[in-house]
């Protein structure tokens, strides 16, 4: 499918298309549902352009999901003259700025380190971040902070924001198909197999996972803007959420570590197991969520695309056997 | 003068306490190389223990100690053999999720069982103190700190002189050498495993008698063992003891002068000050693994 990218393009717009359709048939609930999927499956796509193709994991994501909200929330709130159809992209400017200069920042300490430490290293970062946002005042944070109404009057919100997840969702989408079929992508990769000989063969790596940084926190950071307005409120707790850290990876594991549907299938299934299946059982969540972990280390740990290419391989070998 | 001097005393014994701890998530990471995401819940777990034998038995929560640490072993030795070594040669991110998960199941399974709410471990002594020179201490973190140094100073001979700790220091340096020389790797690994959850679980008595406890804050612990074990370097007691008390004094200096809400700032600071400027940890050698 890199071969014919015009092809790809077309089927991805067809998905979008029949995506973009369904509110129109489905009942309410689902529409929220289906919202949830659509960020979440964003999310773990950004997430996936650094935490998949470079192979840093990282355990703290939510950390722009909550400085881009914070950012655009506070800028908007300066902003009331602006007509509402312009307060959106203004907001998406100013979070994406944000989540530029914070992570462009971080990069240069945190990268140094690598695998779990690195994982754990952003698990600070994202703390430090709430904390900082709920102590100082001027940021609003435990106060809270109200998002001006963005969707039209004649639009119904939740299919409102549905679209809007659905076309922020497509972006981040082809960005990382862009990057994963890209030279840098390619560098992307040798990084994650193996860094010192990536780098020992002229890999510009330090540069290279300073961008794939970059970019996937801003991306991040644009969906958190979307995320808070989706609210209408927020305050710390609802955007540095360490719950949002691990769903990320879980979502990666869970369709299949380092590809680009992976993370989508392991959104999509995810979210309809804990909304749609454990709907009734709040306080399972965590030990499902536990248990679903375990599972997947011990026994799937390439994910569900992992298994079906190791079916795949296993058809085509005894394909071959009785032929000989 | 002497309220500088308080709050480093306060902050040496809390360094004490967060030093003993950290010190098996060191051990387990410089031995398996695993992160051990469920340190916490081994903590809490020895702590509702001593909350449960102390009453039960009516003695002083430090005298539970021998049958926690004991229980503790057991279970940290099933638990590695049974679910850790199976993840233990893939990839560092699968052994940590694997004891993530075991972590949220063991946090759900602890509220339903001990309730969400905050408990505490209250021996008969709680509130006497004494003072030296300027500075008052209260006797329970006094005799906690000394129960921490006392379990320190007894893991570092462990290793130091024990047959056992010689066939974990060898695991550590070189597994297949030492596999070679006829180590059981497997059994030094649960081995390992069980003697650090028995030191969390000791832990856990000494932090239920200082601080209140709830099931949510296995988090808080695992995130201050990584910081000590990055802060004084892998694998080593002494590491732990350093890594630890300056934890202990830049909280408590942080608390009393910048802001009770800031402990984790400066703490991520210090922690990144320190990866700039010496990566390997104070002692000891923390990202050999990780590169």
């Amino acid at each position: 499918m890199t071969e014919k990218p015009a092809a790809f393009i077309a089927v991805v717009v067809g998905c979008a298309i029949v995506l973009a359709l369904a509110p129109l048939v489905l009942p309410p609930f689902y529409v929220r549902v289906g919202q949830l999927m659509l960020y979440s499956a964003g999310l773990a796509v950004a997430w996936t352009i650094l935490g998949g193709f470079a192979g840093y994991a990282s355990f703290g994501h939510a950390a722009f999901i909550g400085v881009g909200a914070f950012a655009a929330g506070l800028a908007e709130e300066r902003m009331t003259g602006l007509p509402p159809a312009l307060l959106l992209p203004a907001g998406l400017l100013v979070g994406g700025i944000a989540c530029a200069i914070l992570s462009a920042a971080v990069a240069y300490p945190i990268l140094r380190l690598r695998g779990t430490f690195f994982a754990i290293a952003m698990l600070g970062v994202c703390h430090v971040c709430a904390e900082l946002n709920n102590n100082i005042d001027a940021l609003q944070g435990s106060l809270g902070l109200n998002f001006p109404v963005i969707a039209p009057p004649a639009w119904d919100p939740a299919t409102f924001f549905y679209e809007l997840y659905l076309a922020a969702g497509v972006v981040v989408f082809l960005i990382a198909w862009q990057i994963q079929r890209s030279r840098f992508g390619a560098g992307l990769l040798s990084i994650r197999e193996d860094e010192d000989t990536a780098r020992m063969l002229g890999v510009p790596t330090e540069h290279y996972k300073r961008i794939a940084f970059v970019a996937s926190a801003v991306l991040t950071g644009l969906l958190g803007v979307i995320y808070a307005h989706s609210l209408g409120y927020i305050t710390t707790d609802s955007v540095y959420r360490d719950d949002t850290n691990l769903s990320l990876i879980v979502y990666s594991l869970l369709g299949g570590m380092g590809t680009l549907f992976g993370p989508i299938i392991g959104a999509f299934m995810l979210v309809f197991i804990t909304q749609v299946i454990l709907a009734r059982l709040l306080d399972f969540h965590l030990f499902a969520t536990g248990l679903l972990l375990v599972l997947l280390v011990l026994s799937a740990p390439g994910g569900v695309l992992g298994l079906v290419t190791s079916w795949k391989l296993r058809r085509r070998a005894a394909a071959t056997v009785p032929a000989e | 003068m002497s309220l500088v001097l308080q709050t480093l005393a306060d902050g040496l014994v809390l360094g004490g306490i967060y030093a003993l701890a950290a010190v098996g998530f060191s051990l387990i990471f410089g031995v398996l190389h695993v992160i051990n995401l469920s340190h916490g819940i081994l903590v809490l777990l020895g702590a509702y223990l001593a909350l449960i034998l102390s009453a039960t038995l009516r003695i002083d929560p430090l005298l539970t100690m021998p049958m926690v640490m004991a229980v503790l072993f057991v279970v940290g030795y099933a638990y590695q053999r049974l679910l850790i070594q199976r993840a233990v040669d893939r990839s560092p991110l699968g052994s940590m999720l694997l004891t993530f998960g075991v972590a949220l199941m063991l946090q759900n399974t602890m509220i339903w069982v001990f309730s969400p709410d905050m408990k505490n471990i209250t021996p008969g002594y709680a509130f006497a103190s004494f003072k030296l020179g300027p500075i008052s201490f209260d006797a329970v973190r006094v005799s906690c700190l000394l129960a921490s140094l006392v379990l320190l100073s007894c893991l570092a001979a462990l290793l130091k002189f024990s047959p056992l700790g010689r066939v974990i220091r060898a695991t550590a340096q070189q597994t297949l050498a030492a596999r070679l020389c006829g180590v059981n790797v497997r059994h030094v690994y649960a081995l390992t495993f069980a003697v650090s959850a028995a030191f969390a679980g000791a832990s856990g008595i000494v932090i239920g008698i200082i601080l209140p406890f709830s099931p949510a804050d296995e988090g808080t612990w695992t995130l201050n063992a990584f910081v000590v074990v990055v802060l004084g370097g892998v694998g080593s007691p002494a590491g732990a003891l350093i890594g630890g008390l300056l934890l202990g004094v830049v909280s408590t200096l942080t608390a009393q002068y910048i802001g009770p809400s800031f402990p984790n700032v400066t703490m991520f600071l210090l922690l990144v000050l320190l990866l700039l400027v010496r990566p390997q940890g104070l002692l000891g050698n923390a990202f050999a693994p990780s590169r």
